[in-house]
Parts: C-alpha cells; structure tokens; sequence
C-alpha cells in the first residue's frame, strides 16, 4: 500500500515541510475578541460554575455548568442534588449542542409564504406579542383558542394554566410521545387507583435486595434514568449488605435487560399475567414471609397459574422460582414500566405487577414503594399531569371539526410524535392561526403562522419539582448559564407581555414584570422553611443560595408513605392482550422503543447524541429493524438488509440488524430518527418515523396510547444500507479465525 | 550532470527559503501588528492609568484579559472623543461589535502559563512585556520561545530551581 518514497523525494518533502514551518508564525496571526459588554461574574481565563437544572428529559436533574470567557463549556452533574447525586447522562452532556445549535431560530419569525413554505420573515418581539395578544383578543370565545404543550417544567406549567384560566379558556393539553412510551399518564392513574393520588411512585431500588421491572427501561429513558441508575449502582454494590437481583421481563433484551441477571422474554401484552403467576404462587405456596396472606388471597381468585404461564409464554417453574425469589427476598419491588403501559390491557398489567408489591407487602418499607413528594408550597404543587391520548384525539377531533381558531403549541411536535393515522396533520390545516414556540423549524413548526422561539433551558429562569421525586422533597432551581445566545424569548416572557397587554383578567393572574421576579416570588415561599439543607437570612440570601445550590431540599430524607384504596381487596381482571393488524397477515409485534440517545425523537438534532453508540447494536448516525437470527433466516434477510416493515396504517423501509436478544415473533425499532424537518443533522440519516406505522388505538381503562400494540409484516427487499457500527455484532466476519 | 546542477539550485533555493522564512518569522513576531485602532499603551500610562484597571484579572486569572469595550468607553465617552482612533472605538461600541485585537504576546497551545502565579513572586509586568510603557505601537520585546522561559527559571533561587526546571511545570 504505501507507495516507495526515494530518497530525493524525501529529501524534497522534508525541505518544503520545515520551509513552512519556520513560516508558519509569520503567517499565522491571533485574533482576540474582548467582550463589548462583559457578562456578570466574568474573570478572562477563569471558569464559573453555575448551578441549573437539565431539561433534556423531564427527570429534573441538577446540573452545573462550566463557563469561561461567558460562554457555556461543559455540563456536569450537581453532586449536591437529591435526584442525580452528581451524575448525569449523555443527553445531559449533550445540552450545549441544543444551545450552539447552528439551526436554532435567531428571532421571531412570520412564515411569509404561507404555513408550510419555510421561508420566514424576521419579526419584531413587540409586533410579535401585539399580534399574538391581538388574535387571543379578538377570539369570537376562549374556547376556541388550545395550548398543546409538553412535558414542560413546572414555572411554564403555572403561568400557562394561569393564563389561560384567566382568559376563560380549556386548560393545556400536556401530552408528548416520550411521556407516552414510559407510560407517564397511566403510571399516575394507577397510583390514583392504588395509592388513591396521581403523585407517581418512587421504587426505592437502592435499598432492595430483588428488584423485579416489567417493561421498565429503567437504566435508559423510563422516568428518572439517572437517578435509577444511581440506585441501581447502590443495589448491585451490595452496599446494603448483598448484590441485589435484578430481573427484568421484556419481549427485547434492551440495555436495561442486559444490565439484569434475567432477562424474561414475555410475550408482549403478556408481562401481567406473569404477575399473576407469581403472585398466586406467592400465595399458594405461602411463601416468604408475610404469615398470612388472607387478605390479599382475593387479588388472585380468577387466576390459573398454568394458563398465565402458556399466555405468558414463561413456563411454570421458572415462575415458581421467580416467585420464592421475590418473596422470600428481604426487600424486593416489582416496577411496572412503559412498555406495559402501551398495551391495550396496559392498565390491567401495570395493576397485577404493583399488586406484587402489595402481597411481599413492601409498600411503604424501605427497598419497596414510596409516593412521590409533592411541591412544598401551594404553587409549587402544580405540576403538569400527563393528558391521555382520548383527550389528544378529542382536540384532533374539535380541530378537524373547526372548532379552534387558535392553536398554540409548546415543547412538542405532535407531527412527528403522533402516529400518523391520527390525522393531526390534516386537523393543524384548519386551524386559521397556529403559534409554535420551538426553538427549532421542527415538523409542526413548519405549520405555523408564528414561531416564537424560546430560550434553551441555559439561558433561561425556572423551577421544577422533579415527579418522580427523589427519597425528599426537592425543588429545582434553572438559572441561565450564560447571555442569551440570539434574539429569542422566554416563553414565560411572552405569557407575561401577553397578559400585560391583554389587561384586566389576565393581567391580574400573571402580575409580574419579568420571568426572574416570577421565579424568584415562587420560590420566595420556601424562605424560612425549616427542612432546607441550607439556612438563609433574608430572602435575597435565599434566592442566592438557591441559585448557588441549584435548587432547595430538605437536608433529611422524608419518605412519603401511601395508603391503599379499597381497589385492592377486588379480585385482579385478568384481561387478554388485542393487537392492530391480522396475526397471518401481519405475523410479528412491533415494539417501537425509546431510544436512549434519541429519547422520543428530540435529541435528533444533536451531533454529538446521533454519534454515540447504541449501546445494544452500536450503531451510529443510524436507524434500523431488530430481527431474531431465526426469524431473519426464514425471511432470508441477513444483516444490513433493506427490509420492508408494513402495518395496516403505513409502511416504512429500514436496515435490518439481526439481533439475538429479541422473541422471534416481535421487531423492534427505534423511535427518533425519519425527521422531515427539525435541521440538518437530522437530515444526514436515512430514516423513517416508526410513529407512522402504529395504530391510533388506546388502552380503554386509561385512555392511554396503546403504542405497542401494532402488528406488521416484514419483507426483504434485496438492497443493503451498510450500518455504520462501532462493534460488529457477535464477532460476524470473523467466522475463518476460527 | 545537467540534473545534478538543477539539484543543487533546488536545494539551495529551499535552504534560503527555510532561512529567509526563520528570519522573516523572527522579524514578524518582534513587530508591532496592524491593529484595527492605533492604540497607544505610551499615552495611557502617561496619563497614569495603571496596568490593572485594564487587564483587571492578571492578578486572579491565568490570563491578564483584554478591556471590554465598555471599560474603554467608560472613559472614552468624554476623553479625546475628536479624535480619530476613538471616533473608530465608539463606531465598535455603537455597532455593539467587539474590537478584533491582533493578539501581541502569545504562548503556544501546550504550554501552561499564569499570570497571576507570575505577579505573586513579585514580578511586574515589564519583566516580560519590556518597557510597554513608552511604545506608541504594541509589540513584543522579547521572543516568548522556551529558551528565554528556562533563562530566568534557573535563576531562581536553589530551593526553586528543581520544581520550576521540571517539565511538567508548564507542559501540563
């Protein structure tokens, strides 16, 4: 390969090479550009810190956050944070690339060729917020005008919910597909069906010795991921005595999986009648501890261990092992996770694994199930809640229908997160007059009239209460970390301008000047409290310790206990899982999982997250279909095959990564990549939205998106899309090293 | 031999390039740049300003840093506004723009300097910018290469001398 260099060449090389070096500082000269107004707290050449809270999932994180020279260098975790006791994930690193984003809106923009053109004009803030506040104002009702927001931070939540009851109109709809697939909305109903609050569970995983996850990704995307995964380090360090055993059931070996001893491959839809199983075993066999089990004996009266297990396709004595070792455990917990929850009998399973909980009797105790701490204050107390895919398709419904003449919408993009066959698509056009407030020329960007870009969450105020919470009651601070890089606006800015110049009602609800006296009155009511893990003098020493701390907390653990309703004494349905699509037509379940780089899709934009491996196949910049090896030899598909992935809704072709830890009769895909819009670097992966493929169906009792519950059929196509991947799978290629 | 002739101009042709182009470096780095204002250091410090009020962080800092251009028009607003240099710094202010500065004194990228270890041992300023007081045009007295570092590190006392003669002191 390398070609013979002679001796004259070298020579001549050589001599060219130091010629230009002992040129180079001749020609090489330095430019540095001082500040025209040096930011706060500046020392040229010396790092700030500041203390903020993450806002790449909506775990509420706390994060500090180098700066030098007032620009924003690096993101750490805030060791002194309840929730991630200093660590933080990828995509928290990741946040200075949504701040330096190079396709981060600059000002606020009127889209001049119409909704859909993408060509915008530069709009001035004041005309913005005067034609905005103009639209609400001339409104023939309130009901007419909507806000579609998504998992926002709890000071967005408040003034938009005050706002809006102020102007007579529906609450927010709260709804986003990341909230869907760990299935937020129908953790809280079960909560308020179980513990009689929607305040989420927290499942105290450090403390437990058996830790049971049904559908749970809870080392990747589920709830809190770094907090879990803080947890779970405790747990498998024995630092409570013993290696804790952690088993998780799924119908894919996700990294959670791989992270477990067990991985139950459960037939999907079937993970709660494994529950079943075990807990009847539990109770039949008296196992564990407990003595009597009298009063949970009624939870399982309609339930056959041996028809769970042919359902669940666990056969009996693996579910009898798993049983002894679940209840003889000291301190187990069982956590019903996402993936149930995007079940048509999603409710019915979450219910069966919680009530594992119930009959080891480990609510309430130490290694078990605690309630989530609320907000301290009255107004800290408010916090989004999850709306249910029903209430989505109703406001689809009335949008369609021409019953909402103003749309505005927020930390969402419900064209790429809901599944196509929903029709929003066609529901945005006949909204006359839709606002967006991303930072980013997103899909449902595209269809508004407006887009008022809002700062990232570095250049910005807030607060959050982290649900779940931490083992304490905990409120995080958001301070901007460095000048606001553009000419953008805090959406809390633009609600406060609004009621400023709507006058009367609205004025009166959102008083205050700007987002940092807003914030700072909020948070003003935890002066003087006497849990915090810090004192205050007066209340500007509190709101700078509350600054530098990155938020208030209580200095000692304060576990929330809940109590039971009169649910649990009622014998547990057994309901059977319902799929979308004709099992002979379509022969295998999909299973679109969140990814752990790309969560629902928003983390697309970032370079650095589409350049990290996917920790289960390694690919990078990449989207494909998961095949078992079985199955793949039956379609006669290989690796890196172009394969055809068709539901009754839609159809998309992807790559295929044959991949062993997957059931045979299921696919799985990652949700994230196929954006058509939401800048370049979305654009530079071949890919296509798996939203497009699933079925607009609920799971009845919570009205839930049943996500999981499409069936599809896959067929080659005979063309290759080489995956880029940082380790071939099991050592493939090498087979004549043998 | 026509070759060997023709090899021979070759090489001494790039030997002067590589001498020429040491020289004209050398000659380069102790010049004063172009800079986008003629700012004099002369006129300030005859006028009494000390070093600090400007490049505020050379006793807290690594770096000496560089006046915002705010710090300059916190006097320039009222002083010598008539004239033209100045009349080109409010242009910056005005226009919010930040004044691309030719830096003058530099280290390279893998050495490790301090200013404010430097001023701590009681060194001033002119020990390593020469007598920038009196220079109308700003340019480097000395040549900031490794050589001249060693030269006063070795002075130093013996108690000094084996830590500030260690490698890693400045290649972190």
């Amino acid at each position: 390969m390398p070609r013979n260099l002679n001796r004259r060449e070298f020579l001549k090389l050589a001599a060219g090479a130091s010629a230009a070096a002992g040129l180079a500082p001749a020609i090489h000269s330095v430019v540095i550009e001082p500040f025209v107004n040096p930011p706060e707290e500046e020392l040229p050449g010396q790092a700030t810190w500041y203390a903020s809270t993450c806002r790449q999932c909506s775990a509420g994180c706390g994060i500090v956050v180098r700066t030098i020279d007032g620009r924003a260098k690096k993101i750490e975790g805030n060791p002194l944070h309840p929730i991630n006791r200093g660590k933080v994930c990828a995509r928290g690193q990741a946040g200075l690339q949504v701040l330096y984003n190079p396709d981060r809106l600059r000002n606020a923009v009127r889209q001049s060729g119409g909704r859909g053109s993408r060509r915008f004009e530069a709009l001035y803030w004041p005309e913005a917020l005067d034609l905005l506040s103009n639209k609400i104002a001339t409104l023939s009702s309130a009901e007419r005008l909507a806000f579609l927001g998504g998992m926002m931070p709890s000071h967005v939540y408040l003034l938009v919910t005050r706002l809006l009851e102020a102007l007579g109109a529906n609450p927010p709809i709260v709804y986003d597909l990341q909230s869907a697939l760990e299935g937020r909305g129908a953790a809280a109903q079960l909560s308020q069906a179980i513990f009689g609050t929607p305040d989420l569970p927290v499942y105290d995983l450090s403390q437990s010795d058996v830790v049971f996850s049904f559908g749970a990704n809870l080392l990747e995307t589920w709830m809190s991921p770094v907090a879990q995964s803080v947890a779970y380090g405790t747990m498998r360090q024995g630092l409570m005595g013993n290696r804790g055993l952690f088993v998780q059931f799924e119908p894919r070996l996700s990294a959670t999986a791989a992270s477990a001893d067990e991985w139950i491959p459960v037939r999907p839809g079937a993970e709660g009648f494994a529950a079943l199983a075990i807990g009847r075993i539990i109770i039949e066999e008296r196992l564990g501890h407990v003595g009597s089990y009298r009063s949970q004996a009624v939870l399982y009266e309609d339930v056959d261990v041996g028809a769970m297990a042919a359902a669940s396709d666990v056969p009996v004595d693996i579910l009898r092992r798993l049983a002894r070792a679940f209840a003889d455990a000291d301190r187990a917990v069982a956590i019903p996770g996402g993936y149930l929850a995007g079940q048509r009998n999603g409710f019915a399973s979450m219910l069966a694994v919680q009530s594992l909980n119930l009959v080891a009797a480990q609510v309430g105790r130490e290694g078990g199930v605690f309630l989530s701490n609320p907000g301290p204050t009255a107004a800290l107390r408010e916090n989004p809640p999850v709306n249910t895919f029903d209430e989505v398709m109703e406001l689809t419904r009335r949008m369609k229908a021409g019953e909402i003449d103003l749309l505005l919408i927020h930390g969402t993009n419900p064209l790429y997160e809901l599944p196509a066959a929903t029709g929003f698509a066609e529901a945005i056009s006949r909204v006359p007059f839709v606002v967006s407030f991303s930072p980013f020329v997103d899909e449902t960007a595209v269809w508004a009239d407006l887009i008022l870009p809002d700062h990232t969450y570095l250049e910005s105020w807030g607060y959050q209460v982290p649900l779940p919470g931490a083992d304490r009651p905990v409120v995080s601070s958001q301070q901007p970390v460095v000048r606001p890089l553009y000419d953008t606006l805090a959406t809390t800015e633009v609600l406060l301008g609004l009621a400023a110049r709507l006058g009367g009602k609205p004025a009166e609800a959102l008083p205050w000047e700007d987002e940092a006296s807003f914030v700072e009155e909020m948070v003003g009511e935890l002066f003087g409290s006497s849990l915090a893990a810090y004192d205050a003098r007066t209340p500007s020493g509190f709101w700078a310790l509350w600054r530098q701390y990155g938020g208030w907390w209580s200095e000692k653990p304060i576990h929330r206990e809940p109590d039971l309703t009169e649910l649990v004494e009622k014998p547990l349905p057994v309901s059977e899982p319902q799929f979308e699509g004709d099992q002979d037509d379509y022969p295998f379940h999909l299973y679109p999982y969140s990814s752990i780089i790309l969560s629902d899709g928003r983390g697309a934009n970032v370079p650095w997250l589409q350049e990290t491996p996917d920790p289960m196949t390694t690919v990078q910049w990449g989207m494909w279909v998961e095949i078992n090896p079985r199955t793949a030899s039956t379609l006669g598909v290989s690796d890196d095959d172009i394969v055809q992935v068709e539901s009754p809704y839609g159809m998309l072709e992807v790559p295929a990564v044959i991949y062993p830890g997957i059931r045979p009769d299921v696919v799985a895909i990652p949700v994230g990549q196929g954006h058509q819009d939401y800048g370049r670097f979305t654009q530079a992966v071949k890919g296509s939205n798996p939203m497009e493929l699933v079925a607009p169906i609920t799971d009845r009792s919570t009205g839930a998106l049943a996500w999981g519950a499409t069936r599809v059929r896959v067929k080659p196509t005979g063309r290759k899309q080489i995956l880029a991947r940082l380790e071939s799978l099991d050592g493939k290629g090498r087979e004549s090293l043998e | 031999m026509l070759k060997r002739r023709w090899l021979l101009f070759t090489g001494l042709l790039i030997f002067t390039g590589v001498i020429g182009g040491i020289l004209l470096s050398r000659a380069r780095v102790l010049a004063a740049p172009d800079q986008p204002i003629s700012y004099s250091h002369q006129i300030h410090v005859e006028a009494g300003v000390q070093c600090l009020y400007c490049h505020t962080s050379a006793l807290r800092s690594d770096v000496a840093g560089i006046p915002s251009v705010e710090k300059c028009m916190g006097c320039h607003s009222r002083i010598a506004t008539d004239s033209s240099a100045i009349q080109i710094l409010a242009g910056y202010w005005e226009r919010g723009e930040p004044i691309p500065w030719v830096r003058v004194s530099k280290q390279p990228e893998f050495v490790y300097f301090s200013h404010q270890a430097h001023l701590k041992t009681g060194e001033n300023c002119e020990t390593c910018h020469g007598d920038i007081g009196s220079m109308s045009d700003t340019r480097a007295s000395v040549k900031m290469d490794m050589g001249w570092c060693l030269d006063c590190h070795l002075k130093q006392s013996e108690d000094k001398v084996a830590r500030l003669a260690d490698c890693l002191i400045c290649h972190k």
